[in-house]
C-alpha cells in the first residue's frame, strides 16, 4: 500500500484511511452494482418460473469459451492492478505496458464475445428466440457496453501517464472502474453459464 | 429590508424562478402521467386492438384533461434545461458543452412529451374510431415516449463529461458518474422497440420499473444539487464556493471521529 | 460582456425577413382550404376524405409553404434573445429558457404540417386513416402551443427582472405577453370537445389562438425594432 504522504496533498482524498481512487467512483460502483443485482434478481425470478425452458436454452452456451473469457478478464484485472503498483513506485514506462496489456486482454475478451454471439445467432439463438436468450443477450450486451466504456477509461489512464499529468488518484479511480467491469463479468458468468 | 424588497433585489432571483418552475413542472408532470392519465406505468404492449379501445375508454377524461394540462404547461420543461445549461456554463469547460446540452434537450421536448400528448388525445377524442387505428395510436404514444432515447443518452454523457472535466467544483464527481448510470437507462429501454412482452417490453420489469427507479432517483438528485449550486453560486466564473456567501463554516460530520 | 461590445452586424437583415415571412404565412393560411373556415372535428371520415380529394392541390402547396417556413421565425426570436443580453440580469438563464422553447415551437408546427401532407399524399387511402392523420394534424396544430405559452411567460419574467433606468423593453410588453399566454391556454383543451367554441374549429381555440399569435408577432416586431434602434445606449450588465 502506498504511503499516505504520497496522496494526502491531492484534493478530495481522505487524509485518514486510504481509499484507492476517488470515493465518488465507489459511489458509482455501488450504484451500478445495485442496478446489476436487480437485473440478476429479475433473471433468477423468471428462471425459477420456467426452469426447464431456461435449462434447455442454456445448453447452447459454450462453457469452455466462457471460462476462457473469464480468465482473460481476470488477467486484465491483474494487469491493471500491476499498473497501479508501478505508478505508485513511479515506474511509468512499466505502468504503460501494463495498461496496454489490459487493453489487449479486453480486446481479446470482446473478440471472444463477438465470436460467441455470432455463433449463437448462426445457430438460431437470437435476442428474441427464447426467454433465456433475451436475458443472456441483454446481460452480456450491457456488460459489453460497460467494457467499451472501460476502454475509454483505460484511455484516460494512458493519457494520465504522460509526464506533465500523472495524477495517481485519477489512475486509481480508473482502475477501480475496470475491476468493477471484471466483477460484473464474473457474476454474469456464474449466473448464466454455471448455475444450472 | 423586508422579505419582499430583498426578493425583488435578490441577484439570484432569476435562478430561483427557474428552479421553482422546474420543481413545479416535474411535480405536475408526475401527477398528470401517474394519476390523471394513468399512462405511467404504461399500458401493456400485448393488448389486442379491441382491448386498446377499452383502455382508451377507461381513461377517456383523464387522458383529455391531463394532457391538456401538459399542452398548457409543457413548455416550462425549458426551465430545467436552462438551469442545467447555466450550471454547465458555470463550469470551467468550453461553452460547447452547455450549448450542446441546450439544443439536445430543447428538441427532446417534441418526442419527449408532445407526441404522447397528441397521440393519446387523438385516441381519446373519437372513441368510435377503428380499433386497429386506436392500436396504432396506442403504440405511437408509448413507443415515442419511452423509445426516444438518443437525446437523453447523449445529453447525459455531455453533462457527465462536463462535470468530470470541470475544475470549478460545480457538482460533486459522483453526480458525474450518476449521469453515466442515467445514460445507460436509455440503452436499457432500447429493446422495448423489439419486445411486445417480457421484462424488456415498454412496461417490463427491467425496461420500465428499474429504469424509472434509476431515472427518478437521478431527477431528485439533480434538482437537489441545482438548488445547492444556486445557494453557493457567486455568479462569477471561477470555482464555486463550497458554502453560500455569508454562511459560517460547518465542521465536517466525521471530523470528531477522525480526530479522536 | 455587455450588450454594446457584441456585434450587431447583420441584424437588420434578419429583421427584414419578417415581413417576407409574414406574407408567405398569410398566403399559405388562406391557401389552405381548411382554415377559412376551419374544418369541423365532427366531420365524418367520408367527409374528411372528400375534403382532401376535392382540395388536394391547395392542401399540398399551402402545407409545403408552411413546412418550408415554419422555422423562419427562429432568427427573429434570436434577435429577441440578443436584446435580452442588454437586460439587467445576472445570469443567462432566462435567455436559455427562450432559446429552449424557440427550438421546440416551430417543430411542433412542422409536425402538424407533416400530418396534413401525409393525409393529402394518398387521397385514395381508407377514409378512417385519412381522418386519423387529419386529427393528428389538427390536434398538434391547435394544442401544440406549450412552447409559445412558456415563451410569453419567459419574456414577461425577463422584462419584469430588467431593473434598470432604461429597460430594454417597456413594462407594458411584459403584461402584453401574459395576456397572449392566457389567450393561448384555452386552445390546449381542444381535444375535449368536437364542437363549440373550444373545439379546434371553435372561436376560442382557432380564431383567438391564431389571432393572438399574429398579434404577438406584430407587436413584438415593433418593440424589437424600437429596442434595436435604441442600442448602443444599453447599460445592462448581462452575464
Amino acid at each position: 500500500m502506498t504511503a499516505i504522504e504520497d496522496v494526502s496533498t491531492e484534493a478530495g482524498v481522505d487524509v485518514v484511511g486510504h481509499v484507492p481512487g476517488e470515493g465518488d467512483m465507489w459511489f458509482f460502483v455501488v450504484f451500478e452494482s445495485l442496478v446489476f443485482t436487480s437485473y440478476f434478481c429479475v433473471y433468477l425470478y423468471y428462471r425459477a418460473q420456467h426452469e426447464h425452458a431456461f435449462l434447455k436454452a442454456q445448453s447452447a452456451l459454450n462453457l469452455p469459451l466462457g471460462i476462457v473469457e473469464t480468465i482473460l478478464l481476470l488477467t486484465s484485472s491483474w494487469a491493471i492492478a500491476r499498473c497501479v503498483q508501478e505508478v505508485r513506485a513511479a515506474r511509468y514506462r512499466s505502468a504503460q505496458r501494463f495498461v496496454l496489456a489490459t487493453v489487449g486482454l479486453g480486446v481479446a475478451f470482446l473478440g471472444c464475445k463477438l465470436a460467441e454471439w455470432v455463433r449463437l445467432i448462426g445457430e438460431g439463438h437470437t435476442f428474441t428466440s427464447s426467454e433465456f436468450m433475451q436475458h443472456f443477450f441483454f446481460l452480456t450486451g450491457m456488460h459489453a457496453i460497460h467494457l467499451l466504456i472501460g476502454f475509454v477509461v483505460l484511455g484516460v489512464i494512458l493519457y494520465q501517464l504522460a509526464p506533465q499529468r500523472r495524477s495517481h488518484q485519477t489512475i486509481e479511480t480508473c482502475s477501480t472502474y475496470w475491476h468493477t467491469v471484471d466483477l460484473f463479468w464474473v457474476l454474469i458468468f456464474a449466473l448464466l453459464y454455471i448455475v444450472r | 429590508m423586508s422579505i419582499g424588497a430583498s426578493l425583488r433585489t435578490d441577484p439570484k432571483r432569476e435562478l430561483w424562478f427557474v428552479w421553482y418552475s422546474t420543481v413545479a413542472f416535474y411535480s405536475l408532470y408526475s401527477v398528470v402521467f401517474f394519476v390523471l392519465t394513468r399512462t405511467q406505468p404504461p399500458g401493456r404492449p400485448w393488448l389486442t386492438p379491441e382491448q386498446t379501445v377499452g383502455w382508451f375508454a377507461d381513461r377517456h377524461w383523464g387522458l383529455l384533461v391531463g394532457f391538456a394540462l401538459i399542452f398548457v404547461l409543457g413548455g416550462f420543461s425549458a426551465t430545467s434545461i436552462a438551469l442545467i445549461t447555466y450550471s454547465i456554463r458555470r463550469m470551467s469547460v468550453s461553452r460547447a458543452y452547455a450549448y450542446s446540452y441546450l439544443i439536445l434537450y430543447a428538441i427532446a421536448a417534441i418526442p419527449g412529451f408532445l407526441f404522447i400528448c397528441v397521440a393519446m388525445t387523438v385516441g381519446a377524442m373519437r372513441p368510435e374510431r377503428d380499433p386497429t387505428l386506436m392500436h396504432w395510436l396506442y403504440d405511437f404514444g408509448f413507443l415515442s415516449f419511452s423509445g426516444t432515447m438518443g437525446v437523453f443518452l447523449v445529453g447525459s454523457l455531455i453533462w457527465m463529461a462536463a462535470i468530470l472535466l470541470d475544475k470549478n467544483g460545480v457538482f460533486p464527481r459522483w453526480f458525474g458518474y450518476l449521469n453515466l448510470c442515467n445514460a445507460l437507462t436509455e440503452v436499457v429501454i432500447a429493446p422495448s422497440w423489439i419486445f411486445q412482452r417480457g421484462v424488456l417490453a415498454w412496461n417490463g420489469v427491467i425496461a420500465w420499473w428499474i429504469d424509472v427507479a434509476v431515472f427518478g432517483m437521478y431527477t431528485v438528485v439533480f434538482i437537489y444539487l441545482l438548488r445547492s449550486l444556486i445557494q453557493r453560486d457567486d455568479l462569477g466564473t471561477g470555482p464555486v464556493p463550497a458554502l453560500p456567501p455569508g454562511a459560517a463554516p460547518r465542521a465536517h460530520p466525521l471530523a470528531k471521529v477522525l480526530a479522536g | 460582456m455587455d450588450g454594446s461590445r457584441v456585434s450587431r452586424s447583420g441584424e437588420r437583415a434578419i429583421f427584414w425577413t419578417l415581413p417576407a415571412v409574414a406574407v408567405v404565412w398569410i398566403a399559405a393560411f388562406f391557401l389552405f382550404p381548411g382554415f377559412v373556415p376551419p374544418m369541423s372535428p365532427k366531420a365524418s371520415a367520408a367527409e374528411v376524405a372528400a375534403f382532401y380529394r376535392d382540395h388536394l392541390s391547395r392542401v399540398r402547396y399551402s402545407m409545403i409553404l408552411f413546412n418550408w417556413f415554419c422555422v423562419a421565425l427562429i432568427p427573429i426570436l434570436m434577435l429577441l434573445v440578443e436584446r435580452m443580453r442588454g437586460m439587467a440580469h445576472r445570469t443567462p438563464v432566462l435567455r436559455y429558457c427562450v432559446i429552449g422553447v424557440a427550438g421546440a415551437a416551430p417543430i411542433a408546427f412542422l409536425t402538424s404540417t407533416v400530418f396534413w401532407l401525409i393525409a393529402a399524399f394518398r387521397p385514395e387511402r381508407s377514409p378512417a386513416l385519412t381522418q386519423m392523420c387529419n386529427d393528428l394534424a389538427w390536434i398538434t396544430f391547435t394544442c401544440g402551443v406549450p412552447f409559445l405559452i412558456a415563451l410569453c411567460v419567459f419574456v414577461a419574467v425577463a422584462i419584469a427582472y430588467d431593473d434598470q433606468p432604461r429597460p430594454v423593453f417597456p413594462r407594458w410588453v411584459a403584461r402584453f405577453n401574459l395576456v397572449i399566454a392566457i389567450a393561448l391556454v384555452p386552445a390546449c383543451f381542444a381535444g375535449l370537445t368536437l364542437d363549440g367554441p373550444f373545439a379546434w374549429n371553435g372561436f376560442v381555440s382557432f380564431w383567438v389562438k391564431n389571432v393572438a399569435i399574429a398579434v404577438w408577432i406584430v407587436v413584438m416586431a415593433v418593440v424589437l425594432r424600437q429596442a434595436m434602434d435604441r442600442e448602443p445606449v444599453v447599460v445592462g450588465a448581462a452575464a
